[in-house]
């Protein structure tokens, strides 16, 4: 039961943050609370998934399992769900990017832990419902997030949005689950393995997987089910805007490698040209879609819709290396991400998040503009950023299954990919303010300017020094 | 780890030093930074040399090896990512050491060719290291991971480089040559994944994969692919807009560094990696590519006689001199492989050498069109003299390095009993008549005749004594000097550098024929 031990702290966690607010003595509480108890957690999680290497852990008569690869997981959720408090203090003390200053963060804080034992849930889960569960509790708590800023129009429209898109969803999903139950007679994942290896082209079971993977393609913004997000991330605030595109999206591939790595394995062959149609299409409709942004957010979700795409790529090799690749790709995704973030923080803190905000930063702030394009690069996948290893390994992945041709196409998309991160790097390095023309002053508070750089610093290191890629890659490796 | 191998870390790593270095440097100090980054890429020149006189003792003794399999010296190899079979393996053999020496040399005299930049110095001496890092890094990367790291690396630095210090229209070049770039790594990348994925070692080691005989089908497709990407750096038509709208938009030391050593960056993976690993795609492609290269060589070279940019002129010969080393590897016989890596090394010193003079004229004159200057002979004759030399250089006059690598590629690609190639040869062969057409033209032009400055801002100088214009800096003569000298001593002493390819050629042409 130990084993359990973090995930409950986690909860408690969650329930002290939602209390926390109601005092109102401390109004710090629910803050430190959040980012130092999340700490702690990621670091058990780190420890127990890299250092000691546990065994794997089967409670609840088999229905919640613990093993290597849900602990890599729990790492990057918890990771990212503290970057994403850190980062959204600011949003509770100020005005940011022209909107006002967000209230309640206790409860704020306690719906983002919410939505992280969400994913915690997915990756633990051994059966259907479960997962179901685990998806929902990950999903719901976002959509009271996203309307946090109950002034604001454009906060309530994005809510509004994404209830209605991911109700949708859910029930496309809930509707593939009750097929896939239909065809096995049991939520079991490994019950689903075998009934699938014994009879693979029943039509019941296609309908399900189908419907499941559209349901999963829904918060993981594959298309054509990527719409919501622009304007979900736009409408709601920064933090929530990143949480939505690491945490969330990192639940959903993990929900969907557990799923096409596990049970669906004996229908790769047929199922695998599904999954690269929606990789190529996902990554040709994000960069197509970022090509013409103006709004660092809208562009950080069309960027995010096109990185989907890299995603789903993966799962059409071995699974090992596919889950492997992920994993890392998360990793590096999460820092990435988070960097941007932050830097659109700091320009937000005196400025509106417009691309024009970013002008004249290569020389105003330098080292911002560097770090700026660190991460954009690892974005884009150029090296030396870690960025490049992690989709590198994407590739090798759909590479080992021979899939050449959705590597090509893939690849050549990353070009497009390319320039649309450029995008943002002119936009900071290359145009210059107007003369007569003055942007307000750069400032920055000090948890921003830690952070970026610890981000900075984590993207270079794991490029150039593959510890990390090479312990999950042997972590998940058959014995 | 013995000496050689230290030595080369040396020279990939320093750049990284001194930016390091640079970057402790106070605000106000520009000299300084300037200073620091001069002494470093000189003792870059220096390190690169010594390696190159001390394999050079070592090629002698030990001859070129017997099968097909490369033998290389000054061995680093640290495993990286063992589970894909990744691990940090850098060497050198004859080829890719004269081609560090090159790039140290064309890095060193690009610092003294910049030593005007006015904004943010440091920045743009750190990413011009850094480009000069990447280009070492691919010519001593024998594992094609780091190969391709190293590869991808520069294209970007270029884009912040042109983007931010360029001029004209410096944002469309960037972006216009960062991507077109790109997209000849991202072929790369599909061949290299394949034949990763195919070779059923696991391994990205080169010298290990090529000891697999990929099937037929694989390369028939997988050649194509690598050949095409690598070429695009190296501006294979139809894929060669990007080199006159980048290098005209690129401040002088990144079109120094672009045409002078990144452009053999395609050439050489061309050879290293597609002709070498996929040799009967090479057999099979190589008539149809010939077309297109054929191509470049002409049709570069006549419109560069249409331009009246002068660096469009020699953006445009570089790109018919580039097709002469495509011409050469794909040729197919052994003469015309080592003509091309003959021309590979005699273009970096001359693209290098016609930059930089470019870039000075255009710093003094602030134009760099053909018909808005004249008499220049009068106020700069350093520089005149330095053009011609360039020009002359480019055309093949004999003594000068142009003429070594282009009369071998010449006779190495007329050596092909085929005679579409050698019809395309002698096609080719006219290509340079119609490059003294230009060159002479254009010398002619701005640099004699009654002396005349038009800066096309109503500015108009026409008095040599009044104008104010003066010749080339102690920095920048001996920047000028340099490549000078290189190729004179190329030019005038051909043998030790044809021995030293002779020995990494040789295995990898029996690689081709087998």
């Amino acid at each position: 039961m130990h084993a359990l031990l973090p995930d409950l702290v986690l909860m408690a966690l969650a329930f002290f943050a939602a209390f926390s607010g109601a005092g109102r003595r401390r109004p710090n509480l629910g803050f430190h609370a959040s980012w130092i108890g999340l700490l702690g957690v990621l670091a058990v999680y780190a420890v127990r998934a890299f250092a000691l290497d546990a065994a794997p852990v089967d409670l609840f008569g088999g229905a919640w399992r613990i093993d290597r690869l849900g602990l890599l997981w729990r790492v990057v959720f918890t990771l990212s769900a503290l970057c994403a408090v850190l980062l959204s203090r600011g949003n509770f003390q100020r005005r940011s990017g022209g909107r006002e200053a967000l209230t309640q963060p206790g409860e704020f804080f306690a719906l983002l832990l919410f939505s992280t034992l969400g994913g915690i849930t997915v990756v633990s889960a051994r059966e259907l419902l479960t997962l179901f569960i685990g998806l929902e509790l990950a999903t719901i708590p976002l959509f009271f997030l996203a309307a946090w800023n109950k002034r604001d129009d454009s906060s309530g429209e994005a809510s509004v949005k994404y209830v209605a898109m991911g109700g949708v969803s859910s029930a496309v999903m809930l509707f593939g689950l009750s097929y896939l139950y239909g065809f096995c007679g049991s939520l079991s994942l490994d019950a689903l393995a075998v009934r699938i290896a014994a009879e693979p082209d029943h039509a019941l079971l296609w309908i399900g997987v189908l419907f499941v993977i559209a349901g999963a393609g829904f918060k993981l913004t594959l298309f054509p089910f990527h719409l919501w997000a622009p304007d979900v991330y736009e409408g709601s605030s920064t933090p929530l805007a990143a949480y939505l595109s690491v945490g969330s999206k990192s639940v959903a591939i993990a929900f969907l490698a557990t799923l096409v790595c596990g049970p669906f394995a004996a229908v790769r062959e047929t199922l695998t040209p599904v999954l690269l149609l929606l990789a190529g299409a996902t990554t040709l409709a994000g960069n197509l879609g970022a090509l013409k942004q103006g709004r660092l957010r809208r562009f950080m979700a069309w960027s995010g819709v096109s990185q989907a795409g890299f995603l789903v790529l993966a799962l059409a090799g071995p699974a090992p290396l596919a889950r492997s690749s992920l994993v890392f790709y998360m990793f590096v995704y999460a820092f990435a991400n988070y960097l941007a973030f932050f830097v659109f923080a700091i320009v937000a803190r005196s400025r509106d998040e417009g691309f024009s905000s970013l002008r004249g930063m290569s020389r105003e702030w330098p080292a911002l503009a560097v770090l700026l394009a660190i991460s954009m690069f690892s974005l884009a996948g150029i090296p030396p950023m870690a960025g490049f290893l992690g989709k590198f390994g994407l590739l090798a992945s759909a590479a080992s299954g021979k899939n050449f041709l959705a590597v090509a196409f893939m690849v050549l998309n990353g070009v497009i990919g390319l320039y649309i991160y450029l995008t943002v790097l002119r936009s900071a390095w290359v145009d210059r303010v107007a003369d007569g023309e003055a942007l307000a002053p750069l400032e920055s508070g000090r948890r921003e300017r830690i952070m970026v750089w610890i981000l900075a610093a984590a993207l270079l290191l794991a490029g150039i020094v593959p510890f990390l890629s090479q312990r999950i890659v042997q972590l998940l490796s058959p014995h | 780890m013995n000496l050689d191998s230290l030595l080369l870390t040396l020279v990939w790593t320093l750049p990284f030093a001194v930016v390091g270095l640079s970057l402790l440097i106070p605000k106000g100090n520009e000299l300084w930074v300037k200073r620091l980054h001069a002494l470093g890429s000189g003792l870059g020149v220096l390190i690169a040399a010594w390696l190159t006189y001390r394999l050079y003792g070592r090629l002698m003794v030990d001859g070129a090896p017997m099968g097909a399999d490369l033998r290389l010296y000054a061995v680093t190899r640290i495993d990286w990512l063992p589970s894909l079979g990744i691990s940090f393996f850098t060497g050198v053999d004859g080829l890719s050491m004269l081609l560090v020496l090159l790039t140290a040399i064309i890095v060193f005299t690009g610092v003294l060719a910049s030593w005007n930049t006015g904004t943010q110095v440091k920045e743009f001496f750190a990413l011009l290291q850094l480009l000069g890092a990447g280009v070492f890094g691919v010519f001593i990367s024998f594992d094609l991971f780091t190969f391709f790291l190293f590869y991808e690396m520069e294209a970007v630095a270029m884009y912040l480089l042109i983007g931010v210090w360029g001029s004209g229209r410096r944002e469309y070049g960037a972006m216009k040559l960062t991507l077109t770039l790109m997209l000849g790594s991202a072929l790369v990348l599909v061949g290299i994944l394949a034949l990763w994925a195919s070779s059923g070692l696991g391994t990205f080691d080169l010298t290990q994969l090529a000891t697999v005989r990929f099937s037929p089908g694989l390369q028939a497709w997988v050649f194509p692919v690598l050949f095409v990407g690598f070429a695009v750096s190296a501006a294979l038509f139809p894929f060669h807009t990007w080199s006159p709208d980048g290098h005209s938009a690129a401040p002088t030391a990144v079109s120094m560094l672009a045409a002078g050593v990144m452009m053999k960056l395609g050439a050489y993976g061309a050879l290293r990696v597609a002709m070498y690993l996929c040799p009967e795609g090479a057999r099979q492609w190589f008539p149809v590519l010939l077309y297109l290269i054929s191509f470049n060589v002409v049709l570069g070279a006549f419109i560069a006689i249409r331009h009246k940019d002068l660096k469009f002129i020699t953006a445009y010969s570089s790109i018919s001199h580039l097709g002469l080393v495509l011409l050469g590897l794909a040729a197919g016989t052994y003469l015309g492989v080592k003509g091309a890596s003959l021309q590979m090394i005699s273009h970096g010193f001359l693209t290098g050498l016609f930059f930089a003079v470019i870039g000075m004229i255009y710093s003094r004159t602030h134009t760099r069109l053909v018909d808005t200057q004249s008499g220049l002979m009068k106020v700069m004759p350093f520089l005149g003299v330095a053009f011609v030399i360039a020009g002359f250089t480019g055309l093949g006059l004999p003594g000068l390095s142009g003429f070594v690598a282009e009369a071998t590629i010449f006779i190495g690609a007329f050596q092909n009993p085929d005679p579409q190639v050698r019809i395309l040869t002698v096609l080719a062969v006219l290509g340079i008549t119609t490059t003294a057409v230009y060159v002479v033209r254009t010398a002619n032009f701005i640099l004699h005749g009654p002396f005349r400055v038009d800066d096309g801002h109503g500015h108009v100088m026409e008095k040599p004594e009044t104008s104010g214009l003066t010749d080339a800096s102690g920095v920048e003569k001996l920047a000028l000097t340099l490549l000078i000298a290189c190729i004179l001593g190329m030019g005038l002493f051909p043998g030790w550098i044809s021995r030293m390819l002779d020995t990494s050629l040789l295995p990898m042409f029996r690689a081709l024929s087998r």
